[in-house]
């Protein structure tokens, strides 16, 4: 299996906190790998890194074989579905579509397609701004898809939404890992840990990696630590 | 590649129309400062400023020479008063800007032929006012006082004719070039609407960078791996041909309907323009870029847009300013557009002039977009 994002001592401080410390990860091709943690875990911080949002303290990245210190030239590869609404709010369904397709220079052949699959059709004029939040995670995955990506950054890609969205998303997932792309998924609820290959669970700015199973075992016995005190059973 | 840079002004034009508040605010409000400024400059010329006499000497000399200064043409006498004390007050309640004050023993001093002192008074609290009231009043009284040195001359036995060449030794004759009729309207109105105009398009520039950066569709952009150099450059091509196609309407009423001089051909002055609208947009971009959020590059905006016009020296000669601020106003385009206006609307000074005024704009423009470009890619 060949390694598309190679993450070496990478080190992000901001301000005086630290908030990855040395990680060192590795992710094949066709892989899915979840990236686990609490909130202010860093997940974010280390997806908009390997999407080359931001810039980061020491260490090396290589995502498809290039530094990503040196080129942008990476970011043709990757697609990016981020945490916070990052859509063009005033432009409609159709109208961020077609934009966020020029911008990555991706052509116009997959937007009917992702329209297709995504379900999009019906709300194709609707403002991005005024989607349901289950529409607008499948608009915000259509969007990272255009391009066609090898490897696909998806930061909590599926949080409080509709089962109907949670399944057409779930179903998109499958079918891009199935078509041999590679996915990096953060996410902070631990139910959709039996849905990655692998999980590095992140905590303190560091790494911990685990096969599905044996994360899920870690949490149940947190769960179950903290049974007295009242958790639950997200991150 | 083509495609790419398109899309992107496509959707800035969009952006433009699609914001109702920030569309009313480019498109209407240089072509609303046009039509109130033609209004209320309508006049052209002040005419009928308030005068008031005080004839403290009432003979038939003083009678006359009041007569005389009642007929004058760009004085409306509104008052004939009995004392000094009644004109001050009438000057503080604003009812007369010129006291003519003709005192006592007139009429003997003319007789006798001796200098009479005659005082005029003029409200100098309106500088516009004052100045014209001022040029009203220096009129009449010369044409006044040249005729009673004539009549004391013919009195003393001196021929008329002798008389009137003596007080007409050198002719001299007032020929206002470019603006005949020294019209307000020629002088003020197109620069005050393009001041409108110009603030109007720094303040738009002004959320070019920071627009973006601002908002959270940033991280598409970022992550899209298109070039920044490509994607701003781009929006604000977009922006400038819109800063331009909203001074067109402008022109095309000011030139067209409202017959305000233009003398310098219409695509030399439009190309002038665009070199003061690339100008501007290089100053919005660069305050945009330095800017923490929208509101912050907003301010710098008013900061630069709004006294730029006064420092331009269109209002107050440039030459008349301490040299520092000389020197610092030649930073701003602003002062290289409105003196141009000048030049080159009202004389058509030519291409020389023209290009050096256009180069001198381009050189702002590169250094602006220069250190916009090191902070935009720093960020």
């Amino acid at each position: 299996m060949d390694t598309i994002v190679a993450v070496k001592d990478l080190t992000q401080k901001i301000g005086k906190k630290t908030v990855l410390d040395g990680l060192v990860l590795e992710v094949g091709t066709g892989e899915c790998l979840g990236i686990f943690g609490m909130k202010g875990s860093g997940k974010t911080a280390l997806l908009h890194i390997l999407a080359g949002i931001d810039r980061f303290t020491s260490g090396k990245v290589l995502v498809a074989g290039l530094d990503i210190r040196r080129t942008e030239g990476f970011k043709k590869y990757i697609g990016l579905v981020t945490q916070e609404r990052s859509l063009f709010q005033d432009l409609s369904v159709a109208e961020n579509l077609d934009f966020i397709a020029v911008l990555k220079n991706a052509g116009r052949d997959n937007i009917g397609p992702l329209i297709r699959r995504l379900e999009l059709g019906e709300v194709l004029n609707q403002p991005a701004g005024t989607l349901e939040a289950g529409l607008y995670q499948r608009l915000a995955l259509a969007c990272a898809l255009l391009n066609s990506p090898r490897l696909l950054l998806a930061d909590e890609l599926i949080g409080a939404i509709d089962l109907e969205s949670r399944r057409i998303i779930l179903r998109e997932l499958k079918s891009f890992l199935a078509g041999g792309g590679t996915c990096v998924w953060a996410f902070s609820n631990a139910e959709f840990l039996p849905h990655v290959d692998r999980v590095g669970w992140l905590e303190k700015g560091k790494i911990s990696f685990y096969q599905p199973a044996g994360a899920l075992a870690r949490w149940s016995g947190l769960i179950q630590s903290l049974a007295g005190q009242g958790g639950d059973s997200d991150a | 590649m083509l495609n790419q840079g398109l899309a992107i002004m496509r959707r800035e034009v969009f952006y433009l129309c699609r914001d109702r508040g920030l569309r009313h605010i480019l498109l209407c409000g240089s072509l609303i400062g046009l039509l109130l400024f033609y209004a209320i400059y309508s006049a052209q010329v002040l005419k009928d400023i308030p005068a008031a006499i005080v004839d403290l000497d009432n003979s038939s000399a003083s009678r006359e020479l009041a007569e005389k200064i009642s007929k004058a043409e760009y004085l409306k006498l509104v008052a004939s008063l009995e004392s000094y004390d009644d004109l001050q007050e009438l000057i503080k309640q604003g009812r007369v800007i010129v006291g003519i004050v003709i005192p006592e023993n007139f009429a003997r001093d003319v007789a006798l032929g001796r200098q009479a002192r005659v005082l005029a008074v003029i409200d100098g609290s309106n500088m516009i006012y004052a100045t014209n009231a001022s040029a009203a009043v220096l009129t009449v009284t010369r044409t006044i006082s040249a005729q009673a040195g004539v009549s004391a001359l013919v009195a003393r036995g001196v021929q008329l004719k002798q008389a009137q060449e003596a007080y007409q030794a050198i002719d001299f004759s007032e020929e206002p070039w470019f603006n005949p009729a020294l019209n307000y309207a020629y002088f003020l109105v197109l620069a005050l609407a393009l001041n409108i105009w110009q603030q109007c398009c720094t303040l738009a520039a002004c959320l070019n960078v920071i627009g973006e950066r601002g908002m959270k569709s940033w991280l598409q952009i970022k992550a899209s791996g298109i070039s920044k150099f490509k994607f701003f450059t781009s929006k604000s091509l977009a922006q400038i041909l819109i800063f331009m196609a909203i001074v067109l309407p402008l022109y095309i009423l000011a030139f067209g309907v409202f017959k305000l001089p233009l003398n310098c051909s219409l695509p030399a002055f439009l190309l002038f323009t665009l070199a003061f609208a690339i100008a501007i947009h290089s100053i919005g971009t660069l305050a945009s870029s330095f800017a923490r959020n929208a509101v912050d590059a907003a301010r710098f905006g008013m900061i630069i847009a709004l006294p730029s016009f006064v420092l331009s020296g269109y209002t107050w000669p440039l030459e008349a300013m301490p040299a520092y601020l000389q020197k610092a106003a030649r930073i701003l385009p602003q002062t290289w557009f409105f003196q141009g206006i000048n030049y080159f609307a009202f004389k058509d000074a030519g291409w020389n002039l023209m290009s050096h005024f256009i180069l001198a704009m381009l050189a702002i423009t590169a250094v602006c977009y220069g250190a916009a470009a090191i902070l935009i890619a720093r960020d």
